[in-house]
């Protein structure tokens, strides 16, 4: 009966952790096939675009493309035309509106000088600037008026009023500006810099540094108010790996850690849609993707991947309209890839070089991923398709899995349990059982007689012994289940279990000392 | 990646060629060396009617194949279930030929190949070995003797088929100038005592003695290494014991020449004789490693023109 019964709780045990499992897998969502698609709306050969925003530059309510190398600026239409194109030598380029019209214009810092572009025409704020070669620039909307930031290769700092007069200047360092960004204490708008010789600067309006750093060379530095309480946070990624976050208000630092590799990119992605706290994603130089969630105080990583070499750009779109943002990063052997909340990685098609820009935004009334590479700018649908009801496969599967271990315990109680190897063919007579008895004791001087005479190992004898013993002590039980009278002759070992002679005081095969 | 995809093929084929193996009821043929391992290990306690004992016997052979042929029927089981299991990897296969990412089916796959390995070895336990011919002889020694067995008397003894070769049998051990062990093995593989008809009782001990060389480790000579030298056997031989208490009203010994010490009877050849004391003690060996049940009740026949049957 037990035997029967025991394959079928085993079963039972087997097909509920089975079961649980698949429960698990079901309801917790992580048994999804959800795949990212991206189809090409239209696509521009433009090599390496060191700048791109979709952002409306016309003011018509329409986004246009605004995109940037070391030779040119070019704006694009929605549908892919191209609106206008203008040379100049190494610019570098930061949107901001200039003349107030709330529509963005283009400030362009050149070799020599600062050009702005409002709708296609080009405008000279200043020529003969007193700079090394551009790095960096940026319009910061102080309280007291915007001014442009300029930042040249050689940690130099100048700032221009709308009208080209100079402000103020500062040198953060010997080497390239890396990082430009306007950082808000309490509400009001400072600017941050940071240079690659490891300074973080923060200053005022007029120029005056509120506090300063030194860390590790600097990669890449980035202000956003995560928590949205008015104070910018200052992230900053080393050449060593080290990520930090410092407090605009002091520049206390508020969260570190080391990566491991050389910090490409930090981008902020609503990764959580829960938008009272923000995301930020890093990306290394060898290709490791982080997520880090900002609760005000401090920062925990949310998850990690990683992409096949150096993390160029990262940009966060809803791509499935659920809330929340999906990253898109793409690297510098062309692949682009989607993480989902969890960090779980989608491909894109690749491109056939390094990915140097990508961006979101709305272009001809759709959203698009713009993706700009060595040769070309790509404008990508991406969109998210699934296999409905698939999160229940994994019950399926259980419910299979336990039915085939439930029909295996069925066959297995079925198949009748193999006989002993031992045959007892045993006659109940009293005078068989007399001769039967007689033949063993007979055997058992037999063995004797050979382990005296040496013809038998030590453990030949007990183990032919202890079988005939058995049998005899087998024979005395059948006598008493018979009802006849016998002079018991063996006893039970307490400690082994084999049978032992009546008087012996240690038990000959386990050494066990008697004591009754 | 690759490599792990390669590992788990591997697993797979050799689970396959196991289940089909398990299906087919392929197993590897007894070799002549160590046949006698290769034969179900089965001890039989006899103290029974002649009767009684045929039919246990048969009754026990016919329980174990009985076991064996409910296992038989679901043996393509576990081969299907590892199909199915390959059905779940192909649907994930698709899932991801289509562009999606699943392993749910490839886990429920495994699963099921767990469970028809735990199946397989389950009725591969079910399956018995074949028995050793010595079980069906000694059934015709018994039925040979039936009729001549005092009435409602029984035989007594056993019929041991549990190995010749096993570490509880060993009679002595040498050591050679090399110390290499060499092992002798005493099988008393039946052993029988009956009160016959006439009034005699007869003892009939088979023995079995094997010799075998144990496996060592031998230094080479000239590279120094050390090889392990396998076990070997060394031979083995039959060994009978007939002993006749004999019933003094009715029979008188009268020793012959076709019956004496260095007669060949079938395949035994007598080595000792004793018909000293109102009993025949008769030790016969012979050369060969297995004796049919012909050659033992010939023997037990001819031990018989010793006796001369009184007037009455």
């Amino acid at each position: 009966m037990k035997r029967k019964i025991i394959p079928f709780i085993v079963a039972i045990v087997l097909s509920c952790l089975v079961m649980l499992v698949a429960g698990l897998f079901s309801f917790s969502g992580l048994a999804t096939a959800e795949k990212f698609n991206a189809d090409v709306a239209w696509s521009q050969p433009y090599a390496a675009a060191e700048s791109m925003k979709s952002i409306d530059l016309t003011g018509d309510g329409q986004e246009e493309l605004f995109i940037q190398n070391n030779q040119n600026v070019t704006v694009y239409n929605g549908d892919g035309s191209q609106l206008w194109s203008l040379n100049y030598p190494t610019p570098k380029t930061t949107l901001g509106d200039i003349n107030n019209d709330n529509v963005e214009d283009i400030v362009v810092f050149y070799s020599n000088g600062v050009d702005t572009i409002i709708n296609g025409q080009a405008a000279t704020v200043t020529t003969g600037v007193n700079l090394g070669a551009p790095a960096r620039v940026a319009v910061i909307r102080f309280p007291s008026g915007p001014q442009i930031l300029l930042g040249d290769t050689s940690g130099n700092l100048l700032a221009l009023a709308l009208n080209g007069q100079t402000l103020w200047n500062a040198n953060i360092g010997t080497e390239e500006i890396r990082g430009m960004d306007d950082a808000k204490i309490d509400g009001q708008t400072y600017f941050v810099s940071a240079a690659h010789s490891g300074s973080i600067i923060l200053f005022d309006s007029s120029g005056q540094a509120v506090w300063s750093v030194n860390q590790n060379p600097i990669r890449r530095m980035r202000a956003y108010d995560l928590n949205g309480d008015g104070n910018s946070e200052i992230i900053s990624g080393s050449e060593y790996g080290d990520l930090k976050i410092y407090s605009a208000k002091d520049g206390s630092v508020l969260f570190e850690k080391s990566l491991g590799q050389a910090i490409s990119e930090v981008r902020e992605v609503e990764i959580n849609g829960e938008p009272s706290a923000r995301e930020f994603v890093v990306g290394g130089k060898e290709g490791g993707v982080w997520a880090f969630a900002f609760d005000g105080a401090t920062a925990k990583q949310i998850w990690s991947g990683s992409l096949s070499d150096k993390v160029t750009e990262i940009a966060g779109l809803d791509i499935n309209e659920d809330g929340k943002q999906e990253t898109v990063l793409g690297d510098d052997l062309g692949n682009v890839a989607v993480f989902t909340e969890t960090g779980s990685r989608n491909n894109l098609p690749k491109h056939s070089s390094g990915i140097t820009r990508i961006d979101i935004g709305k272009l001809n009334g759709a959203r698009y991923v713009v993706i700009a590479d060595g040769n070309e700018v790509q404008t990508n649908q991406v969109h998210l398709s699934s296999i409905p009801g698939f999160q229940y496969t994994p019950l399926i599967v259980g419910l299979v899995v336990s039915a085939i271990i439930l029909i295996i315990a069925a066959i297995l109680a079925s198949i009748p349990p193999k006989p002993e190897a031992k045959l007892s063919l045993q006659d109940k007579s009293r005078e068989s059982l007399e001769a039967e008895r007689r033949m063993l004791k007979e055997s058992i001087a037999d063995v004797e007689r050979l382990r005296k005479s040496g013809e038998m190992s030590g453990e030949a004898y007990l183990a032919r012994l202890k079988r005939l013993r058995g049998d005899l002590a087998e024979n005395e039980a059948a006598f008493k289940t018979a009802g006849y009278q016998v002079k018991t002759e063996t006893f039970a070992c307490p400690n082994c279990g084999g049978t032992l002679e009546l008087g012996m005081d240690k038990c000959e095969y386990c050494g066990q000392v008697i004591l009754s | 990646m690759l490599c792990v995809v390669g590992i788990f093929g591997i697993i797979a084929i050799m689970l396959f060629v196991y289940l089909l193996n398990t299906a087919r009821k392929k197993t590897p043929p007894p070799s002549a060396a160590t046949s006698i391992k290769d034969y179900a290990p089965v001890y039989v306690s006899i103290a029974d009617k002649p009767n009684s004992i045929l039919r246990g016997m048969d009754q026990f052979a016919k329980d174990l194949r009985k076991t064996e042929s409910a296992g038989d029927k679901w043996r393509w089981i576990p081969m299907i279930i590892f199909l199915i299991g390959v059905g779940l990897l192909g649907i994930d296969l698709i899932v991801d030929l289509l562009g999606y990412f699943s392993i749910t089916f490839t886990g429920g796959a495994l699963a099921l190949w767990i469970a028809a390995f735990v199946m397989a070895r389950n009725l591969r336990r079910s399956d018995s070995k074949d028995f050793s011919p010595r079980y069906q002889g000694t059934k015709e020694i018994i039925r040979s003797l039936r009729d001549d067995l005092k009435p409602d008397s029984t035989f007594l003894g056993h019929l041991d088929l549990t190995g010749a070769t096993l570490k509880t049998k060993v009679a002595r051990e040498t050591k050679d100038t090399q110390g290499r062990t060499t092992q002798m093995f005493n099988d008393e593989w039946l052993s029988l005592k009956a009160k016959l008809y006439d009034g005699n009782v007869l003892r009939l001990a088979a023995t079995q003695r094997t010799k075998k060389r144990m496996s060592y480790w031998k230094r080479s000579r000239i590279s120094g290494k050390s090889k392990l030298k396998p076990e070997k056997f060394k031979g083995t031989e039959q060994r009978l014991k007939v002993r006749i208490v004999v019933n003094p009203e009715a029979y008188t010994i009268v020793p012959n020449a076709t019956f004496r010490q260095g007669q060949n009877i079938g395949k035994y050849t007598i080595t000792a004789l004793d018909t000293q004391g109102g009993m025949i003690n008769i030790l016969a060996d012979s050369p060969f490693a297995e004796i049919e049940q012909e050659n033992i009740l010939n023997f037990l026949k001819s031990s018989y023109s010793l006796l001369q049957r009184k007037a009455v």
